[in-house]
């Protein structure tokens, strides 16, 4: 298993290329307490008046004295909680409404496609600038909101899936046996419909990690002084002709940690093609 | 074909309401009352409470649901225009009209007004983009698409999914950078005013170069993609085979048939520069409706935020509906079931 | 006409200058504040210390031109609900003030010729200018003014006026009814009916409730303008005023465009046009109109922005030392603040001076937790707070958190520096095991929140005199006290301030009201910031002013 799995990634460089920026940033992640040179919200009042990179901080400090890289490597722990957080949730309503949507049929399809449409129609940020000015910034409102965007198109794929697959012999078969429809829905028809739904998941999360900073990036991710990549670009963008190591960091782990998820979903989608 | 369409049409009209409804409800999450917003942080409770009244904002949700719909369509008279109150809102079209989508709280402006004023704008940023978008994502990927596995293809390829990659905050970023700060050849911000230093032509150039480098390139890996798949379609092959020119195969045989699925994408791709607008306005100053929206939803300015949102609807929805017509007429396989 | 007499206090006064024990500063104030007309204080003033006051005689200014600023454009329908110090900016060229606080600190009659407070300062009587007309033609009479300070102080207008003069004209009366959640509705009416008395046309005379101190800097409060009685008070393009300039175009969030009235009644006008510009939210875009010269000034600058403009040859920097603040202040009705000593350690858990340092750098001075500002003529010097996290522990202890507290810091999301100033407190509280989460909200919704809130930082403007900022947040039931904060002592002592014109006296009761503040009072305050602006050189007039005022009669330009 795991050695098909290691000679697909070294038939596709760009999967490879994916993989091994999500996992570097998650060993960043991972190991933040033991590889960050400071305390993410300390400040060096030192430091403060020349904020520039230096010996003592690499990356420079931000507005209020704290240390860049510190606040950069604690910053990748944040995203590794809140994407996955939201992208699970995202795709567990996703399946369990778009599944049995595609296996039922019916009214219940009826009604989840109709209500997915709603959703659809809106552009996806407007979803989350509403949301999230109405319900506050927080780890779960953020999660709220993404589900909430997410599902719909989620359950789209899955509702796609489950009726093509469900006309297969196996689910024939297993309906013969008198199997129950859930057991058929999430032990028959689910495993077999992995493959979109990962490479949709990739995507996904890539999206989640341009969403997550553009909410923060308008003033709307988490509350401070939690490190957050879209917070400290916004926190600092204005001081660009000034200072301009501040925002350009966090920049450049957002836009890493994006190519990663695009270059695995990409690798593995040429991958299920061939 | 008529059928389709008006089924269509009755699909969208469902589609707003239900929106609309749900709008309503979440922007009642946010904390503080309408009155509090037009009178400001300094009204008393009494003051505030006494305009509460007046404007009937005690009631029930579902009924002020309705009465906003009844403002819409032009059937209630807005009673926030009524001179009684004493707040000097004034609409030119009355207090009772089509489309009467209320004031603005935030700028005590009618709603049409304020969403007239900048339409123009946010419209020109995106005409502009879609017209840099389509000539160079098509030629891009074309030329990635017809040669299929070459460094060509590869490059611009990669290039293409790195470019996806970048949230338009960071690309802005970067140009900012590069532009303003080390070659000081553009303006940082681009409010769109005459008679400073920056022509408006030059204010333009970094919002419409932020988006085009945020969506050209997703443009620009469907065209190869589709034109990959017809290069390798059987007739393709033939016409090789018979020895054809490459070039005329290309342009006669290739190009008509591999649009037909870009095409739909590029409407669609008008849904996702409003998610670019907002951020790309934000960023740059940029008067249109996109930053507007943001800082309306900022104040809780409900009735803005309820006519600029049905408005992205309107235009999300519009474009679907013109996709699906468009693959229709141009793909005669496809029947009218 | 006879001269109307001088307060008892005068020569008193004139003679303290004399010996050297009161500053130039406090007398110009007080004196002013006391009917002496600024220019005859001044010049008494100069006399005595010898120091000449700024080029009171400018060359003539050139006439013509028109003068463009970048402010945020708001609608200005209805001045009296105006929120922001940028809501005046605009009409405040068109419709004036009674009075006029000037850059100086120093407030003088404006609309007003003359003031005349009783020794009790109960009573105060405002004379009109006799030369001042309406753009109509008509005298502007103390009818108008019996008529707009009327309405600025209904609950139906909905003017801030109200919150700052209730506690000396207004009483609270309880209507008997409740509404629909069972809350009594409270309505206000003047505590008497000859409160706001006309006496003759030129005369109008205000017979308060209590002693009050600051009634002239009350009348320069952004709302207060006296607007057209005809026109019902909506303003807007082509409204009536007293002032300099008309409207002409007003677009919310892009312009507005003013035009010269000739035949002022004061200086001025010099320019024939001003235009005001609205970049957009964007303090970026502000910096970017004035360096490419598509304005010729702002309405502020962030001193973040300060580097970047400061070498720049076309531009002159201007600022101004103002008691403009943010506190944080706690909200007795919620647990732990209701106890003092958890407020003291709050103070005592932070280093003021480190605070001001993250938050504002060079552009501010650190403050000491009392909401008075050494600019104040009645500020009394304490020795400086010190940071102790030890006492600021035990004082938790003893009060019975000895894990420390958990509370939640409710910001706005603008100005920028509020985040700094929050992250340096938070972090400061962290050693003395105050755990204090940041929640930064929108900045409409915090308004919503303001009086509530248990912990906040709330914005506080330059207001000319220290006892105006502690009557207005401090006083029990006052209507802005957003900290619930209800002290006997305090109430005591303050009421005993306002009635001192002495600013002797009074800086010795203020120094007792400070060191209450500092040790029992609901306020953590930790900076006093300068505001900045830059404008081009060919302008000339300007001065930035403490609550950003712009009087456009004054300003001209060179060619």
């Amino acid at each position: 298993m795991m050695r098909t799995i290691l000679r697909r990634f070294s038939r596709s460089p760009s999967a490879l290329i994916g993989v091994t920026l999500i996992v570097a940033w998650g060993l960043v992640a991972l190991l933040a307490p033991l590889i960050a040179p400071y305390d993410p919200s300390a400040i060096d009042f030192a430091a403060a008046a020349d904020p520039h990179p230096s010996l003592a901080h690499w990356l420079g400090t931000d507005s209020s004295g704290r240390d860049v890289l510190s606040r950069l490597i604690w910053g990748a722990r944040t995203t590794y909680i809140v994407v996955p957080l939201a992208v699970m949730s995202a795709f567990a309503a996703g399946i369990l409404l778009g599944v049995p949507a595609g296996y039922f049929g019916g009214w219940f399809d009826a009604l989840v496609s109709r209500l997915s449409d709603v959703i659809l129609a809106f552009p996806a940020l407007i979803i989350y600038i509403i949301l999230i000015t109405a319900l506050g910034p927080s780890l779960l409102n953020i999660i709220i909101a993404v589900t909430l965007a997410y599902a719909p198109g989620v359950s789209r794929i899955a509702r796609g899936i489950t009726l093509a697959l469900r006309e297969q012999d196996y689910v024939a078969a297993a309906q013969a046996r008198g199997e129950s429809s859930l057991y058929i829905m999430f032990a028959e028809i689910l495993p077999n419909a992995r493959g979109p739904l990962i490479v949709d998941l990739c995507l996904r999360a890539g999206y989640t990690v341009i969403l997550t900073g553009t909410l923060g990036f308008l003033g709307l991710g988490l509350p401070p002084p939690t490190p957050d990549w879209g917070g400290m670009v916004v926190e600092s963008a204005h001081l660009l002709p000034i200072a301009w190591h501040m925002a350009v960091f966090p920049c450049v782990a957002i836009a890493s940690l994006v190519i990663g998820c695009n270059l695995l979903a990409d690798g593995l989608r040429k991958e299920g093609l061939k | 074909m008529i059928r389709f369409l008006l089924r269509r049409i009755g699909q969208f009209i469902i589609t707003f309401l239900a929106a609309s409804f749900l709008l309503f409800a979440v922007t009642e999450f946010s904390p503080g009352t309408v009155a509090s917003k037009i009178l400001g942080p300094y009204a008393v409770s009494s003051q505030v409470d006494l305009l509460t009244e007046k404007l009937h904002l005690g009631d029930p949700l579902l009924l002020r649901y309705l009465r906003w719909l009844g403002i819409v369509a032009g059937v209630v008279e807005n009673p926030l225009g009524d001179p009684a109150i004493g707040l000097g809102l004034s609409d030119p079209r009355g207090n009772r009209y089509v489309g009467n989508f209320g004031y603005s709280l935030m700028l005590k402006e009618p709603v049409v007004d304020v969403v007239g004023e900048r339409i123009g704008y946010t419209a020109l940023l995106t005409l502009l983009a879609i017209l840099v978008i389509i000539p160079v994502s098509l030629a891009a990927g074309v030329a990635a698409g017809v040669n299929p596995g070459r460094p060509i293809d590869r490059v611009l390829s990669m290039g293409a999914v790195i470019l996806t990659s970048l949230p338009e905050f960071v690309v802005a970023v970067a140009l900012l950078l590069v532009g303003v700060v080390w070659l000081g050849l553009l303006p940082g911000t681009s409010p769109m005013t005459q008679g400073g230093r920056w022509p408006l032509s030059l204010q333009l150039v970094l919002p419409v170069g932020v988006l085009v480098i945020a969506s050209a390139s997703y443009v620009l890996r469907i065209v190869r993609a589709s034109v990959a798949d017809t290069m390798r379609k059987p007739y393709v092959r033939t016409a090789l085979l018979k020895g054809l020119k490459r070039r005329d195969i290309i342009l006669h045989h290739v190009l008509r048939n591999a649009m037909i699925p870009p095409i739909t994408v590029i409407l669609l791709q008008i849904n996702w520069l409003l998610t670019g607008v907002v951020v790309v306005e934000s960023i740059f100053a940029y008067p249109g409706v996109g930053s507007l929206l943001l800082q309306a939803a900022l104040f809780g300015d409900i009735y803005l935020v309820q006519a600029l949102t049905l408005l992205a609807l309107l235009v999300a929805v519009g474009t679907q509906l013109i996709g699906d017509l468009c693959y229709l007429a141009l793909d005669p396989k496809i029947k009218l079931g | 006409m006879t001269r109307p007499r001088d307060h008892d206090y005068l020569p008193i006064l004139k003679r303290d200058l004399a010996d050297g024990k009161v500053s130039r500063r406090s007398f110009l104030r007080t004196a002013t504040l006391l009917g002496l007309s600024a220019a005859s204080a001044y010049a008494f003033a100069d006399k005595v210390t010898g120091v000449p006051s700024e080029a009171q005689a400018q060359d003539a200014k050139p006439k013509g031109g028109t003068l463009r600023i970048s402010t945020t454009v708001y609608d200005v329908k209805s001045p009296a609900i105006a929120s922001t110090t940028a809501h005046p900016l605009i009409y405040s060229q068109v419709v004036e003030y009674l009075t006029k606080t000037g850059a100086d600190n120093v407030t003088r009659p404006h609309l007003l010729k003359s003031w005349e407070p009783s020794t009790d300062l109960k009573t105060w009587t405002l004379h009109l200018r006799d030369d001042v007309k309406w753009h109509s033609g008509r005298p502007f009479v103390a009818d108008d003014v019996v008529w707009n300070l009327t309405r600025l102080l209904s609950d139906e207008v909905g003017s801030s006026v109200l919150g700052l003069m209730e506690g000396y004209l207004l009483n609270s009366v309880d209507t008997g009814k409740v509404d629909d959640k069972g809350k009594k509705i409270i309505r206000h009416e003047l505590w008497d009916p000859k409160a706001i008395e006309k006496v003759d046309d030129k005369t109008v005379r205000l017979n308060l409730k209590a002693p009050q101190l600051a009634v002239p800097e009350h009348l320069f409060h952004y709302p207060a303008v006296m607007l057209y009685p005809e026109e019902k008070g909506v303003f807007g393009p082509g409204a009536i005023g007293t002032g300099a300039f008309t409207l002409k175009e007003l677009n919310v969030s892009r312009n507005a465009v003013l035009e010269a009235k000739p035949g002022y009644w004061g200086e001025g006008p010099y320019l024939d046009r001003i235009e005001f510009i609205d970049v957009g939210g964007n303090e970026q875009a502000i910096v970017n109109a004035l360096i490419s010269g598509q304005v010729d000034g702002a309405f502020q600058i962030l001193p973040d922005f300060y580097p970047l403009l400061k070498d720049n040859a076309a531009l002159q920097y201007y600022q101004v030392t103002t008691a403009d603040t943010s506190v944080v202040r706690m909200n007795l009705k919620h647990k732990p603040f209701d106890d003092a000593k958890v407020r003291q350690a709050f103070r005592l858990a932070i280093d003021p001076v480190k605070a001001n340092q993250i938050t504002f750098g060079q552009f501010s001075t650190p403050a000491e937790h009392h909401h008075v500002s050494p600019i104040h003529p009645d500020y009394a010097k304490l020795p400086e707070p010190q940071r102790d996290v030890e006492k600021a522990k035990a004082l938790l202890a003893e009060a019975g958190y000895k894990d420390g507290v958990d509370v939640e810091l409710v910001i706005q999301q603008n100005p920028p520096h509020h985040l700094r100033n929050a992250t340096a407190l938070t972090e400061m509280w962290k050693e003395a095991g105050i755990r204090a989460a940041i929640k930064v909200v929108p900045n409409p919704q915090y308004w919503d929140v303001w009086m509530t809130a248990p912990l906040g930082m709330t914005v506080w403007a330059h207001r000319p005199l220290g006892v105006m900022n502690l009557a207005l947040a401090y006083r029990s039931n006052a209507a802005w006290n957003e900290s619930a904060f209800a002290n006997p002592e305090f109430d005591k002592l303050l009421d005993e301030a306002e009635a001192i014109p002495d600013p002797k006296a009074r800086s010795a009761r203020m120094a007792d009201i400070e060191a209450l503040m500092q040790r029992e009072g609901p306020i953590v305050q930790t900076y006093w910031r300068n505001l900045i602006s830059f404008y081009d050189k060919k302008v000339v007039g300007f001065a930035m002013h403490p609550t950003y005022m712009v009087f456009c009669n004054e300003l001209a330009i060179k060619s």
